[in-house]
């Protein structure tokens, strides 16, 4: 069995008296793809913003990489590996796509503003080319090379979707969070995410945690799914066993 | 000098100019480039690597991807096996894939990506004769791993080869030693819009002597550089190459196609053939941006494009044109340094073609055909036409079988770098090479200062009673010239002279009967105005102005309803249904032979919703000016 590079323990996330998660518990191994769903408000998005550090869960603890890591913040989190993209867009709508993408390696950088003002003396120049290297991997891998000078905001939003995928995965997370990463595609755009995702993970041996809706692309592509219904675990296992869960059918299909 | 082929050009190059650029690909957003050292590395241990595979004299290794160096490598080394190279489409369909590859039983199948190989493995059974697929690039690779067993990545083959020259350092002397120029190296689809493609055989020594021949007219130095734009399975791309070998410019690969217009731009080509169609869209795109941009742009560009035409009527120097827009029409377009700019493939509409003359784009025609392995007619700088696609090349031999008095007829040619038949295909052969001479198919005419002038597709041309060819199509496409033209239909088979059925354009119509105050209500009631009629009158007249005086439309009526392809009077791409209309409107035609003024038409048409619409309407006779000063002369 692949060792396990991140773990949740009997987390719970309240606000101001809603429970949201209810001691939540999973692990995630090295190179799985692991799906999060449930219905709406299930308590899928509050489970990675608790992953990613965005939100503080009120009780449990959270493991990375065998360091317990609840109570640090999201950018001590991102040094440390864990990337993610959002539901809802959060792109810089007026920067080009290259320099959108070269935000994900921003906390890979080391030269500061000083050594950067001395570009050509410091090394500074070196570290560039290789931070710009790492990206047009990303933007060649993700096909998204006629954009790479368009204006982020000017995009459609399938592309828009790709870009920010682009910048996770430019960090070179060890463990990267995906949150709904085909809402509101259409059905070519969702065949090339998938198999954008698939690749990453299959190829670039990433470690991913996905949220998503389309119960076929999940059910497809998982190793591992688990299935949250009002902020409770109530299934986890393969695609099958999960599907042939009593508790599942009845949250999803209602019997 | 050694014999010409690909694969001896390539080791000539890398021996005498080892170091110079041979090719530039851009990757990950950065142009990188080959050497003709590298170049000659990479094919030769692609050549060796086949070699060892069993690829042989007369094997057929089918290439199927984008434009990219290790295509033209994978080609050069399968002639370097003597080995026959069958370009496929990379956007053809799996079952078109399939036809060509079983036809031709293909061997090896260097294959771009995975999507390409998934497209070769949903085939099955049918490429039974596909015994190795070669993949470049590896990505998505990972499903297939451990599956079919003809998968074999191109790093291996190239290993492969390398080994098989460390073990006999001699091995690719010894495989361009035993080429025999006269094999057949190259099989090129010809485009079977009508049929499954056919595959024409192109000899080795042959096809690099055409090149040669292009060269002569239109020269290209080690200085020039191309960018391959479209796909190389594509006979004028595939002499793009040959002539890269001989004359050693850069052949420039683009990232994606998406991302072909900024790469041209960025490399700045000073050679390109395109077909119309990339012509005509570069051409829309550039008005279509004009549109939006601010008003003051838009009033230079105007100016800057009607001085242009002006002084390309007149013959005059455009420097102030050029000046004001079209130095940076050509800077967008990345046509900076474009020196030779040819179209051929089919006709280019004649305002495209002095859209891009006015902007300094020095734009030529050129004709040829995939047998007659690409481009053999071609214009001098000095002489370009727009009626016209130009000279011979100065060793084909070219004829008008069976020419009426005006000398047009059917276009043959003969020459040496033609080819020698097509794949497989005796009966096919046959049908269009009799005694040495391809017949082509299309009409023309050879004019007394040599120039070749193409009409149409011979079976589509008409006769007049007298004997006279006419191209209906030709008539049509002059008169939809007239933005107030919709459709039209050109009469005149086993006739005296050639009429017209013409549709007005409702949407421009309408507006211009706005603008004239004009009232009306349906499509049948405005082209039945006596205003409308005069308006058509002197369009049409404008239009026989430009027609040789034989082909001048005399008389025509304008239809009470549109031509649709719902009712069968047009296909689906609107190619008029001849037979259709000759049946439907037999007695329109009658009127315009007897000469009759007025015509009742009492007729039901079906709507497009399916309603039923009775039209009771008269249509009369129109007879532009032109022709009827022609009859009192006559």
């Amino acid at each position: 069995m692949a060792n396990t590079l991140f773990r949740a323990t009997n987390v719970s996330l309240e606000f101001k008296g809603v429970k949201a998660l209810r001691d939540v518990s999973f692990e995630v191994r090295t190179g799985e793809l692991f799906s999060i769903i449930g219905p709406n408000g299930a308590g899928k998005t509050s489970m990675l913003n608790c992953v990613s550090g965005r939100y503080q869960p009120t009780q449990g603890s959270i493991e990375f990489d065998g360091q317990r890591i609840s109570g640090k913040s999201p950018a001590i989190r991102a040094r440390l590996g864990i990337a993610r993209t959002f539901q809802n867009l959060a792109l810089f709508a007026h920067m080009s796509v290259l320099d959108n993408i070269k935000v994900g390696r921003h906390h890979l950088m080391r030269k500061g503003f000083l050594a950067g003002g001395l570009y050509w003396f410091t090394g500074a120049r070196e570290e560039e080319l290789a931070h710009h290297a790492a990206v047009e991997q990303v933007i060649d891998f993700l096909e998204i090379q006629h954009i790479r000078h368009r204006q982020a905001g000017t995009l459609p939003y399938g592309l828009r979707k790709r870009v920010e995928l682009a910048r996770a995965v430019a960090a070179r997370p060890r463990l990267l969070l995906l949150d709904e990463p085909m809402a509101g595609m259409n059905l070519e755009e969702k065949e090339d995410m998938a198999r954008y995702i698939n690749d990453l993970s299959r190829e670039w041996n990433m470690t991913i945690v996905m949220i998503e809706h389309d119960m076929g692309v999940v059910m497809d592509m998982s190793d591992r799914v688990m299935v949250l219904n009002f902020g409770q675990k109530i299934a986890e296992g393969s695609s099958a066993e999960v599907l042939a869960h009593p508790q599942v059918r009845e949250a999803y299909l209602g019997h | 000098m050694q014999t010409l082929t690909l694969p001896h050009l390539l080791d000539a190059n890398a021996s005498l100019h080892g170091t110079a650029v041979a090719v530039r690909e851009k990757q990950l957003g950065i142009w990188r480039a080959d050497t003709w050292a590298t170049a000659l590395d990479t094919t030769r241990a692609m050549a060796l690597g086949l070699h060892t595979l069993g690829v042989g004299v007369s094997d057929v290794v089918a290439l199927l991807g984008q434009n990219r160096p290790n295509w033209a490598y994978g080609e050069i080394a399968a002639h370097a096996c003597r080995a026959m190279s069958l370009g496929v489409y990379r956007d053809s369909l799996a079952e078109e894939v399939g036809y060509l590859l079983s036809f031709c039983k293909a061997k090896v199948v260097l294959a771009e990506d995975e999507e390409q190989v998934d497209k070769l493995l949903a085939l099955g059974e049918q490429i039974a004769c596909v015994q190795h697929i070669i993949y470049d690039d590896e990505r998505g690779m990972w499903k297939h791993q451990g599956g079919d067993a003809r998968l074999l990545p191109l790093k291996q083959l190239l290993q492969a080869g390398r080994a098989e020259l460390a073990r006999n350092p001699q091995a690719w002397q010894q495989l361009l030693a035993a080429i025999n120029p006269d094999d057949v190296a190259i099989l090129c689809t010809t485009s079977g819009t009508t049929s499954h493609p056919k595959p024409a055989m192109l000899a080795s020594a042959a096809f690099v002597g055409h090149a040669q021949e292009m060269l002569k007219v239109d020269p290209r130095t080690s200085q020039d550089e191309y960018v391959s734009v479209l796909p190389l399975p594509w006979i004028g791309e595939q002499v793009a190459l040959g002539q890269w070998l001989l004359s050693r410019f850069v052949f420039n690969f683009c990232e994606e196609a998406d991302t072909t217009a900024a790469d041209m731009r960025e490399i700045a080509p000073t050679a390109l053939l395109w077909p119309p169609r990339a012509w005509e869209a570069t051409a829309a795109e550039v008005k279509a941006r004009m549109m939006d941009a601010s008003p003051i742009k838009r009033a230079l560009y105007e100016l800057g494009l009607k001085l242009g035409y002006r002084a390309l009527d007149a013959g005059s120097n455009p420097w102030l044109s050029q000046w004001l827009v079209g130095r940076a029409l050509r800077d967008h377009m990345g046509f900076t340094r474009l020196a030779s700019a040819t179209t051929g493939g089919a006709p280019l509409g004649p305002d495209v073609f002095r859209f891009f003359r006015a902007i300094g784009v020095p734009l030529r025609q050129v004709y040829g055909q995939t047998e007659l392995c690409g481009v053999y007619v071609m214009h001098a700088p000095s002489e370009v036409n727009v009626a016209t696609v130009g000279r011979p090349l100065p060793y084909v031999k070219l004829q008008i079988a069976n020419p009426d008095r005006n000398g047009l007829g059917e276009i043959v040619v003969q020459h040496p770098g033609m080819f020698k038949g097509f794949y497989a295909n005796e009966e096919a052969t046959q049908a269009d090479l009799r005694e040495g001479w391809m017949h082509t198919g299309d009409a023309g005419i050879l004019h007394a200062d040599g120039q070749l002038e193409v009409v149409d597709r011979v079976r589509d041309l008409a006769r007049l009673r007298n004997g006279d060819a006419f191209s209906p199509q030709f008539v049509e496409n002059k008169l939809k010239f007239s933005p107030y033209v919709g459709e039209c239909v050109a009469l005149g088979d086993g006739r005296e002279f050639i009429t017209a059925l013409i549709c007005i354009r409702f949407s421009i119509v309408a507006k211009w009967a706005e603008k004239s105050r004009l009232a009306f209500t349906t499509y049948s009631d405005l082209s039945a105005r006596p205003e409308v009629a005069e308006l058509m009158r002197t369009e049409v007249a404008a239009v026989n102005a430009q027609l040789p005086a034989a082909q001048r439309v005399r008389h025509f009526f304008l239809l009470y309803k549109e031509l649709d392809p719902d009712d069968g009077e047009l296909t689906r791409t609107r190619k008029v249904r001849r037979n259709t209309i000759n049946e439907r409107y037999g007695n329109l035609i009658e009127a315009l032979y007897q000469g009759r003024e007025q015509v009742a038409v009492d007729t039901t048409i079906t709507l497009a919703d399916g309603r039923k619409s009775r039209i009771k309407t008269t249509l009369t006779l129109i007879t532009p000016p032109a022709a009827a000063a022609q009859e009192l002369h006559a």
